[in-house]
């Protein structure tokens, strides 16, 4: 099972080169070989925007001067797209007149490498703009996270539902939420006082990561709730993962109150084809909010699964692990 | 415009990822040549002038300064000429020059 990853700063970035020459190609292969990047290449502006829009690379090194769209025109089409606006780009020329340099900086360039490369420069410019667009994808991303749990907040929750639902209706396809709350979280925070809390926050936000897969989405809802949409997931898949998640955190062991176990309630819903649902995003919150309390009612450490139109759930016994 | 500083860009055939690229460049070059010789043939002053250019940025990064330059050269010339009038003799001693200097990497003397 894949962790989830949330900053993907350790992946390995793209690099698109735009350059009609295969010299250039040739020569930043070999050159940007020893930095951790993947290059990939294509020879001219046109076909260079559709693979940038194709594979959202971080950078892109784009020549000037080429046939049938120079870099001018390809460097305005690439801001004009809004799925390749926010990508640096370095532009790269043998032309050295500051003119150009201007004119490309107006267009949204981020630097300008001269040809022949100077290869201690070029690498470096490649890798200080690639530190740049990390950081500003960490801010942007920072700006929908829960610093707390470190999982996804409520603003990124309720977008994404939207998006989720919309895409599941498109394509007729299954999804399930779950909404999960820890019990008796008050009396931890009484008891053990506020860090505690937070430490068994944190802790069950561990429990939920490592529990789902990478296409699931983990958001904290407020206080201690959490709330999770899985996309491609029927009620009872959602149901056995839920499980796994309650049968986990009861187990857990808390350094500062170890003879205090925490235990959660969750209420799921789903549906087995998108194309079915007639109900808003928002009605789908409910009815996880009201298997929730059902699954209070029935004593805690529970959870309580049904369709989406209103239908029970047929429970399979969870497979371990 | 800046011209290169011819010893900048030398590579070291000892170290593998430079030979690799020297070894790319001249496994490139009689195609360049043979295409500089059909520009020439064809009166193609502007495709003569496309070569030119890629050489002049592309020689220097494979260790190759001089015919870096000699392209450079060239491609100056032609951008002087102008274009309704663009006759092949005016650019020759140019092009003799970058056809001989690539022509003693292919066959060392
Ligand atoms: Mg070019």
């Amino acid at each position: 099972m894949p962790d989830v990853n949330l900053t993907q700063l350790d992946t390995t970035p793209v690099v698109l080169l735009i350059d009609d020459s295969q010299f250039v190609h040739r020569l930043l292969d070999a050159r940007l070989r020893s930095e951790s990047i993947s290059l990939i290449g294509e020879h001219d502006g046109k076909v260079g925007l559709e693979r940038a829009i194709e594979e959202g690379p971080a950078l892109i090194l784009l020549d000037l001067d080429m046939p049938v769209m120079d870099g001018f025109e390809t460097l305005r089409a690439l801001k004009d797209e809004p799925r390749t606006r926010d990508i640096p780009v370095i532009v790269l020329s043998g032309m050295n007149s500051s003119q150009d340099k201007v004119a490309a900086f107006d267009l949204g360039a981020v630097d300008f490498v001269t040809k022949p490369f100077e290869l201690t420069e070029l690498r470096a410019r490649v890798r200080s703009s690639l530190k740049m667009s990390a950081l500003l994808q960490m801010l942007s991303q920072k700006a929908q996270i829960d610093g707390l749990s470190g999982l996804f907040n409520r603003t990124y929750f309720d977008e994404r539902l939207k998006g989720e639902y919309d895409r599941a209706i498109r394509h007729g396809h299954p999804m399930s939420i779950a909404m999960i709350d820890l019990d008796h979280f008050k009396s931890i925070n009484d008891t053990y006082g506020h860090p505690a809390g937070d430490a068994v926050i944190a802790g069950v936000a561990q429990v939920i990561l490592h529990e789902l897969r990478s296409s699931d989405i983990a958001c904290r809802y407020g206080g201690e709730e959490f709330v999770l949409i899985m996309p491609e997931t029927n009620p009872e898949q959602a149901y056995n993962l839920c499980q796994r998640i309650r049968e986990r955190c009861e187990t857990i062991t808390w350094a500062r109150h170890p003879t205090r176990s925490v235990t959660l309630s969750a209420g799921v819903v789903g549906a087995d084809d998108g194309s079915s649902i007639n109900c808003t995003p928002s009605a789908w919150v409910e009815m996880a909010d009201r298997n929730l309390y059902s699954a209070k009612q029935a004593g805690r450490n529970t959870v309580k699964a049904s369709h989406i139109n209103g239908s029970a759930v047929q429970i399979t016994q969870s497979k371990a692990g | 415009m800046n011209e290169p500083d011819p010893n900048a860009f030398s590579l070291d055939i000892n170290d593998p990822e430079d030979a690799e690229l020297i070894e790319y460049f001249l496994g490139e070059l009689p195609e360049r040549v043979s295409a500089i010789n059909s520009a020439v043939t064809d009166e193609d002053i502007k495709e003569l002038g496309r070569i030119a250019h890629q050489l002049k940025g592309a020689a220097p990064g494979f260790g190759f300064p001089a015919i870096g330059s000699a392209a450079a050269q060239l491609e100056g010339s032609i951008k002087e000429l102008d274009e309704s009038f663009a006759d092949m003799k005016a650019v020759q001693a140019e092009v003799e020059s970058l056809l001989s200097l690539c022509q003693s990497y292919i066959t060392p003397k």
